[in-house]
């Protein structure tokens, strides 16, 4: 099964995976070889993937993605997003900054365009961190 | 004639003008191109989007989809993009010109114009004019503009087209055509049309969750941004590649009027010496006699 992980900002992934869990409208749904088709809607949230059957739940890859659309058929995933960050990009400390610079933001704008804008931010650090945290709690386990 | 120090100043304050011209041609030529890259690694994303909503389409399901709402238009929006940046070459005042012509018209047939401003250039300009209604003004947008940098312009032209305030959203940026030719162009955002095109046959026989008309909504948004980060990735590189020809000029410039000056100081030096040398020889006679 191929996953393939397309942003606006080009093809993030494309390699053959054994698993991948992806958060849905629905709820999280996990995926394996020859799942039925299936067209659904992305939430912001983490995908898991795990490359080969016996690779066990530490050795699994995370991305931080934004909304978008997931397209399974038999042999293919590709989750259309418009944004993914692997875990490994992620750095804890730079985004809780960030967070707190955002969340400042959202206390002092003047108007929508910056709130807007703050909102957006907010919403992306949080998700991403959530997958930082996801990476540092399968390594301890 | 001025005098060999002024014009040796002059020469060098020129030559530093250029040095300055020349670095910006190549920091413009190097964005130009990255900014290209970004355009075609933005195609596969554009290409699988398409696909999805050929079939929804062919479904039907865009029929009743109230991004696809074709109203009679007695308000538009418009985004306008430009630079933050000046020495563009005619790159704002062309977007500039292209803003007013069309403000110009819509008022004419008394449509009422909205304006979503991105680009410190033209932020100022609308908010000068006196009856333009600035819904949101963007500046210091990335070279790559984030998806969620996009998603906050986007949500707002969305919501105002859902809730029926205005019945147009367009955007008005340069086309990037080579890097010797661009001009603005303006694109209808919303309401959607989208043109069919071949559907693969793992599309075809999905099952759709929640509902396809959720799943159409999800991608029709996505298509939609992908349209507007287009537009905002051919405005960035226009106006690389016009900042890139005119620093290009701006330097040619310069060598021409480095020639010149050297040329006149050539004169002013030579002229120099020949008057004191026919004073010496002329001192010379005079002690002969």
């Amino acid at each position: 099964m191929r996953l393939e992980l397309v942003t606006l900002a080009g093809v993030k992934l494309d390699k053959p995976v054994f698993e991948v869990i992806l958060p849905t409208v629905e709820g999280e749904i996990a995926v394996f070889p020859d799942h039925e088709s299936l067209i659904t809607v992305a939430v912001p949230g983490a995908i898991a993937v795990r490359q080969n059957k016996e690779d066990s739940d530490d050795q699994m890859e995370y991305f931080a993605i934004s909304g978008g659309v997931i397209e399974i058929s038999s042999n293919l995933v590709r989750v259309l997003v418009d944004e993914a960050d692997h875990s490994d990009e992620i750095v804890e400390s730079d985004v809780k900054q960030a967070l707190e610079r955002a969340r400042e933001m959202r206390e002092s704008a003047t108007s929508v365009v910056e709130r807007d804008k703050a909102h957006q931010l907010i919403s992306r650090h949080t998700t991403q961190l959530k997958v930082a945290d996801l990476r540092r709690r399968k390594r301890r386990g | 004639m001025a005098s060999t120090q002024a014009l040796k100043s002059r020469i060098r304050s020129v030559k530093s003008t250029k040095q300055i011209t020349k670095a910006m041609q190549l920091v413009a030529a190097s964005k130009m191109r990255r900014a290209q890259d970004a355009d075609k690694a933005s195609a596969p994303y554009t290409k699988a989007a398409s696909e999805l909503l050929s079939y929804l389409a062919s479904q039907g399901a865009s029929d009743e989809h109230p991004l696809f709402a074709r109203r009679h238009i007695k308000a538009r929006l418009i985004i306008v993009v430009s630079s933050d940046k000046g020495l563009a070459g005619a790159y704002n005042s062309n977007i500039l010109k292209t803003y007013l012509n069309e403000y110009k018209q819509s008022d004419a047939e008394s449509v009422k114009v909205k304006t979503i401003t991105v680009g410190r250039k033209v932020g100022q300009f609308v908010g000068r004019l006196k009856d333009a209604e600035v819904v949101g003004a963007y500046e210091g947008v990335a070279d790559q503009p984030s998806g969620r940098e996009l998603h906050a312009i986007l949500d707002t032209a969305r919501d105002m087209f859902m809730s029926g305030e205005v019945d147009a959203v367009d955007v008005l940026y340069t086309e990037f055509i080579s890097s010797l030719t661009q001009k603005p162009r303006v694109q209808r955002l919303l309401p959607a049309g989208f043109t069919a095109g071949t559907v693969s046959d793992s599309v075809r026989d999905a099952k759709y969750e929640p509902s396809p008309e959720v799943v159409l909504d999800s991608v029709v948004t996505r298509l939609i941004g992908a349209q507007l980060y287009q537009a905002l990735l051919d405005a960035r590189a226009s106006e690389h590649s016009m900042r890139m020809i005119a620093m290009k000029n701006a330097t040619d410039n310069a060598n021409d009027l480095v020639d010149d000056l050297t040329l006149e100081m050539n004169k002013a030096r030579q002229g120099a010496i020949t008057q004191e040398l026919a004073e010496i020889s002329g001192g010379v006679e005079a002690l002969n006699e």
